[in-house]
């Protein structure tokens, strides 16, 4: 599988790859999240931890249980340690995650493995089953940095806990985490369906499939149907654009059955496209990994204009797309576009109206933009940069692991 | 006669937890702060963009630029970083900068985040006797090699030649040796650099 990935890297890296693995012989890893379908941490899982194995790490993934109590806790606390609410953690909370992180002790035999990566905070208690001379990683794929205090304070005592933190960039590690932390940011999959090569002819039937006309312009923005990726706001600056340009607006998402809030931002963006036959509000699947794929490629220019992101990874896949991206200046996109270079970083509506046109109106620019796009994730954003980044951590981790205690032994 | 033996490096970031946002507490981080840190802001992050025409050169600048600095964003852009043997030296050109000028520094900026390397040499197993094995040798590896021998080594051991040049003359190459440690790496990708050392060794 590694050599599949020869010809996106640079001559030289498979080869370090193996000899910096060649170092970890021997070491056996665990990868603990909550789910193995679904979601950014899984999607890299999936891919990661086959490769690690390839690599000669044995390397393992474990998925913790709970019920739906469980998981409602859970993720109350990823949405307060984004950003307060106006109703904290309770008490009735903090027992229902204790009590499931229990039950989990005994089900996630973590004792074999000399490092555990825990991803996320839904696993974040087992840490309490750590054993000497083993090496526990707490890697957050979320923004920290201002969280309600009240739950990151429930938080913290697990998280320094660890021997270390991965972050994906700085601004996201909250002042109160006192292990070393590493910064890492997460990483596409050039193998995946998402992002793998199409041919033109299913890209055009694709779009025709979905109504969308293969000879118009296109303005894409892929997201949920989420406030915090301004749909309204998109949906405005193409109004200003289209004034002076012919062009389409495509706004792919989707929202889960269960997301109340998501099928609401979905009937109001419907509202707000109003009679436009040239603004297209399509709700996939969440599994519609190749139309995307499809739309990203058809556009001419995408867009990512959200208000707040985790990482905002579906930039780097609009730019491997060899796309120029007009994103908002925030977070994790302001890492992944140079702005003027790749695309353009923009602080408003007008702003992203502005660079939409100017990118519509020239194909050069256009042309020139995506190149740099594309190489930029080539050389910064794809897996096996953070396959790279990982190994160098296990061994910085191991290096530095003093002798376990043998407490059985102990004089 | 000696042999040279082609290296890499990988490396990772990690945060040093220190930030500014003043430029008086910038200036205080960067006279304490460990040379991995001053490596990753000034070196590593070349790295990163140096395939593309990038406004400046280093975090530092940008992050100068970003705050209404451009005076001190283009000076430390302008900072020669090939030429300085050592770390140290770039360190006290540096807070130099930026001691010399009335600059505010109590003005509140957006947040500088320092971020040291976390570096790992591994040997390729590809070595050179002579000059036609290093052509063949400097076929073979990546850019992060040529990173390693044309830019960390050369720090690491306070040398005013790179690797690949301190050899070449050892060898009597010393044309060779000096047009190779005359490169701007700065002003070019490292996949040029590749082909321009390539033609440099052909010639």
């Amino acid at each position: 599988m590694l050599e599949e990935y020869a010809r996106f890297t640079d001559s030289g890296t498979l080869r370090e790859l193996e000899l910096i693995a060649r170092k970890l012989r021997g070491v056996k890893v665990l990868h603990v999240n909550s789910t193995k379908v679904g979601g950014g941490v899984a999607e890299i899982l999936h891919r990661l931890v086959p490769l690690m194995n390839e690599l000669g790490i044995e390397c393992h993934w474990e998925v913790i249980r709970g019920d739906e109590n469980f998981f409602r806790v859970t993720k109350k606390i990823h949405n307060l340690l984004h950003m307060p609410d106006k109703v904290s953690l309770s008490y009735e909370d903090i027992l229902t995650y204790m009590r499931y992180t229990y039950e989990n002790l005994s089900r996630v035999d973590t004792d074999p493995y000399d490092i555990v990566f825990i991803h996320d905070p839904q696993p974040l208690g087992l840490i309490v089953k750590k054993r000497p001379g083993q090496r526990w990683v707490w890697r957050c794929h979320i923004d920290v940095s201002s969280p309600d205090e009240e739950t990151w304070r429930f938080v913290e005592t697990f998280v320094n806990g660890y021997d270390a933190a991965i972050f994906h960039i700085p601004e996201f590690v909250k002042d109160g985490v006192r292990v070393p932390t590493f910064i890492i940011p997460p990483s596409i999959d050039p193998l995946h369906d998402k992002n793998r090569e199409l041919e033109r002819d299913f890209v055009v039937s694709t779009l025709e499939r979905l109504g969308i006309d293969p000879g118009k312009p296109i303005v894409l923005q892929v997201s949920r149907f989420d406030r915090l990726k301004d749909p309204f706001g998109v949906i405005e600056a193409y109004r200003i654009v289209k004034r002076r340009m012919d062009c389409q607006l495509v706004l792919a998402g989707s929202f889960a059955s269960d997301d109340p809030e998501g099928e609401e931002v979905y009937r109001e963006v419907l509202k707000a496209k109003g009679e436009d036959p040239d603004i297209h509000v399509l709700n996939l699947p969440p599994d519609s990994h190749l139309e995307i794929n499809a739309l990203q490629r058809a556009a001419a220019v995408v867009v990512q204009k959200s208000i707040r992101e985790g990482f905002g990874l579906v930039v780097s896949e609009g730019m491997w797309k060899g796309k120029p991206v007009v994103g908002s200046n925030i977070g994790g996109i302001r890492r992944q576009i140079i702005h003027g270079i790749t695309g353009y970083l923009v602080n408003s509506t007008e702003g992203t109206a502005f660079r939409v046109k100017q990118l519509l109106a020239d194909g050069d620019l256009r042309r020139r933009l995506g190149e740099n796009a594309r190489e930029r994730v080539r050389h910064s954003f794809l897996i096996i940069r953070h396959l790279k980044d990982y190994l160098i951590v296990l061994l910085t981790l191991l290096e530095g692991r003093e002798k376990p205690v043998d407490l059985l032994h102990a004089p | 006669m000696s042999e040279f033996r082609f290296r890499s490096e990988l490396w990772t970031a990690q945060y040093t937890g220190v930030k500014a946002n003043t430029l008086g507490s910038f200036l205080k981080a960067l006279k304490e702060l460990d040379d991995d840190t001053i490596y990753y802001h000034l070196y590593r992050n070349m790295f990163e963009y140096h395939f593309f025409p990038t406004d400046y050169w280093n975090s530092f600048s940008y992050w100068f630029a970003e705050n209404g600095f451009p005076v001190l964003a283009e000076k430390f852009s302008a900072i020669d970083l090939i030429g300085c043997v050592c770390l140290a030296d770039i360190r006290e050109e540096m807070v130099r900068i930026l001691e010399r000028e009335g600059y505010s520094f109590d003005k509140l900026c957006k947040p500088f985040y320092f971020i040291r390397t976390v570096r790992k040499v591994v040997d390729l197993g590809i070595t050179a006797r002579n000059l036609s094995e290093f052509r063949e040798g400097l076929r073979r590896v990546g850019i992060h090699s040529l990173f390693y021998h044309l830019i960390t080594s050369r720090l690491v051991h306070c040398s005013p030649m790179n690797d690949f040049s301190r050899w070449l003359a050892e060898i009597g190459e010393e044309k060779k040796a000096e047009e190779i440690n005359s490169i701007d790496l700065f002003s070019t990708s490292l996949y040029r650099v590749k082909e321009e050392i390539l033609k440099i060794l052909e010639s």
